[in-house]
């Protein structure tokens, strides 16, 4: 048995332990000693934030903590501080898919105050859709941290030995790929594997179709959505074979690496075309805006980064962000190897354009429709779904208008989950 | 001899430290798992969790998904005993003839077992590369057409089956040889003087003699396929669609893609109930071998 002299001994060695944690822990405070804590996820964003950090840490005197956290498991995590509202992060960089997650959580600090008083961010240097394209419910909760449209990628030399030009309609895109593919090439490349919802999203919206109402009911039968699928499917005809179990990361590798005459991806993907160990066709990329259907779409993803709610050092958090994505920094921003922000002073510049020449088109016309990942928190289990039914049209287990309305019939009790 | 050590304290005080980690690390986990399969927790709703009673469990049952998953968690189970068992039989009986060069044999065979699920599916799923994979280029050179390995249903299954058996042959193979290690060699004279054949000693010496031990084995299998993940998720990640998604890859999926923690708490307690079985049937036959 335990005496009470041992328990006294092991009571003391316990107070004494909580008393120093309880010092070092005021220690870390990020108000009191201006530090700020930045949770990123690996990226070539994430990579040059953090070359600013040593320049704006010279500058503020602000501390500047960095925690690095995979994508899998990233937006989880950031969730479980939220709801904890432990003020773990004063900064953090998210998808734009989990920002209505965040939104209905309330997460996210509005950031309009700031913007409105900030000239060095100016947020006038961004079209109206993409200032738009970190807003929830109207309220700005995500900076943008990339502007990635999908767009119409390449090969200038085959397409010049074909005399070919680049795509204006999904016929002609298709057209072309025939002609390149008969020539001896891999005709078009786009990712028919795990990621396969990006591109199916992409081309019901350019074919005129939507996935649900504004009353959140599916609508993924319609006609211009399973002509969308079948146009997909007749992709894979001109596609090399392992399209078929590619993701977007592949499907990047296999253009710059493998001889395939085009791809539709995102913008943000160029960082690997300046990359010699993965672009193996080095000077012979080109990019163009993705084909356009029934309906001018212009599909825009890319990262978003803010400041949780629940921040610490929230003043400071702005500070920082104001730094790396203002004015000042966004050319030094680019060339550090980050994927493009869409300010119209970057898209337009003479410079920057004879060295990124991609960065064209992200000066996106204000006549294309800007769609982006769907706004609802249950969009995991909607594009599993979709995934699901679309690989059964690929694999010719089902045909696209039996595979939609079933899809459709299966997104009905999801939808019916979105909180209202 | 040495003096019997005498217990001055309560066995329950010698124990307690193993029943609190225990406690810690299993118990209060699972426990917790079921109470909050109660509930309609979602990691990206941060209003109070409601207590849902069986929803979550009358949803799974409802679900195509749950069905298919578990159906294709069978298959995979089924085909890859069918493989893994009379290949790690056949290399057992080959080793136990202590043949020359046996032990540099093993020692080479094992080394699939030491390494990391993870490195290995990312290997494969290299080497399964309908484009650029080293088994696409092999199947070339003989003029067989490519391969959309990963791309369809059951090349997928085949290729799940194929790196998890490469993986776990030698661990069939270990325990079959210490089983057939524990077999008497008067057993195997005295059928040789009686004139039995080879196969007729295999049959009825060799095969009921290590029963139990095979038995285990299939215990253990059973539970590996059904929480098989690893090397799937490197792989195929349950793709192409959800055509090679196991049961357990499902509620990985409800969990922590779709965030759905309640749901996939529910389906995790389901697959507890499928394994409970299993699990005493594999008490019982280590019980046998006792």
């Amino acid at each position: 048995m335990l005496n009470s002299k041992t328990i006294r001994r092991f009571a003391g060695l316990a107070s004494v332990s909580l008393l120093l944690a309880a010092c070092s822990s005021g220690g870390t405070d990020s108000k009191a000693s201006g530090e700020i804590n930045v949770f990123l996820i690996p990226s070539p964003s994430s990579t040059s934030i953090q070359s600013f950090i040593p320049a704006f840490e010279k500058e503020t005197g602000i501390k500047v903590n960095v925690s690095e956290t995979p994508y899998g498991e990233a937006h989880q995590k950031q969730l479980l501080s939220y709801q904890q509202k432990a003020g773990a992060y004063d900064v953090a960089q998210f998808d734009n898919s989990f920002l209505m997650p965040f939104c209905q959580a309330k997460a996210m600090l509005p950031l309009d105050g700031y913007l409105s008083k900030s000239s060095e961010y100016d947020i006038a240097d961004f079209s109206q859709s993409q200032q738009d394209y970190g807003k929830c419910n109207g309220e700005t909760l995500g900076l943008t941290l990339s502007t990635e449209p999908m767009i119409q990628w390449y090969r200038t030399d085959i397409y010049k030995e074909l005399g070919l030009k680049p795509a204006t309609t999904w016929d002609e895109y298709f057209s072309n790929a025939q002609k390149v593919q008969a020539a001896g090439h891999g005709g078009q490349i786009i990712g028919f594997g795990p990621n396969v919802s990006w591109w199916w999203m992409t081309m019901v919206w350019s074919f005129g179709g939507h996935l649900y109402d504004d009353a959140l009911n599916p609508t993924v039968n319609s006609k211009e959505a399973i002509a969308a699928t079948d146009f997909l499917k007749k992709l894979m005809s001109v596609s090399p074979k392992g399209a078929a179990t590619a993701n977007s990361d592949e499907v990047t590798s296999k253009f710059l690496g493998e001889d395939i005459g085009a791809m539709i991806n995102y913008s943000g993907y160029y960082g690997s075309v300046l990359d010699k160990t993965i672009n193996k066709n080095e000077g012979k990329i080109g990019t163009a805006p993705m084909p356009k259907g029934a309906a001018d779409i212009t599909h825009l993803a890319g990262w978003n980064i803010g400041i949780p709610r629940d921040a610490k050092n929230p003043d400071a958090a702005w500070k920082f962000l104001e730094y790396v994505l203002g004015k000042s920094n966004a050319k030094a921003y680019l060339e550090s190897g980050a994927a493009a922000i869409g300010r119209k002073s970057i898209t337009t510049d003479a410079d920057l354009l004879a060295k990124f020449p991609y960065l064209a088109q992200l000066d996106i016309p204000s006549s294309s429709r800007i769609e982006r990942y769907p706004q609802i928190a249950v969009w995991p289990e909607f594009e599993v779904a979709a995934i699901d039914a679309v690989t059964q049209v690929l694999n010719g287990k089902s045909d696209s208008t039996k595979a939609m309305m079933a899809l459709n019939e299966k997104l009905k009790p999801i939808l019916a989950k979105e909180p209202k | 001899m040495p003096k019997r050590m005498k217990l001055t304290r309560p066995v329950g005080q010698f124990t307690f430290g193993a029943w609190a980690l225990l406690a810690v690390t299993v118990l209060i986990p699972i426990a917790y798992g079921i109470y909050i399969s109660f509930f309609d927790i979602k990691l990206s709703s941060f209003l109070p969790p409601q207590f849902v009673g069986i929803d979550n469990y009358v949803s799974a049952f409802k679900a195509p998904e749950t069905w298919a998953t578990l159906k294709i968690t069978l298959w995979m189970m089924v085909l890859g005993m069918l493989v893994q068992i009379p290949l790690g039989m056949a290399l057992a009986l080959v080793l136990h003839r202590n043949l020359k060069g046996s032990k540099i044999f093993s020692s080479i065979l094992i080394t699939p077992m030491l390494l990391t699920p993870v490195a290995v599916g990312l290997t494969f799923r290299f080497m399964f590369d309908t484009d650029l994979g080293i088994i696409n280029w092999l199947l070339d050179n003989f003029g067989i057409d490519k391969i959309n390995w990963l791309g369809q249903q059951t090349t997928g299954i085949f290729a799940v089956i194929l790196v998890d058996s490469w993986q776990s042959v030698p661990f069939v193979m270990l325990l079959l040889v210490a089983a057939l290690g524990s077999i008497s060699p008067q057993l195997y004279e005295a059928a040789s003087i009686d004139g039995s054949s080879a196969r007729q000693t295999f049959w009825k010496i060799t095969l009921p003699l290590i029963t139990p031990t095979l038995l285990v084995v299939v215990m253990i299998k059973i539970m590996d396929f059904l929480k098989l993940f690893d090397t799937l998720f490197m792989l195929t990640r349950g793709g192409p669609g959800n055509e090679t998604t196991t049961l357990g890859l499902w509620t990985y999926k409800t969990g922590f893609i779709f965030l759905e923690f309640s749901r996939a708490a529910a389906l995790g307690v389901l697959i507890m109930i499928i394994t409970a079985p299993v699990y005493l049937l594999w008490r019982r036959s280590t019980k046998e071998m006792k």
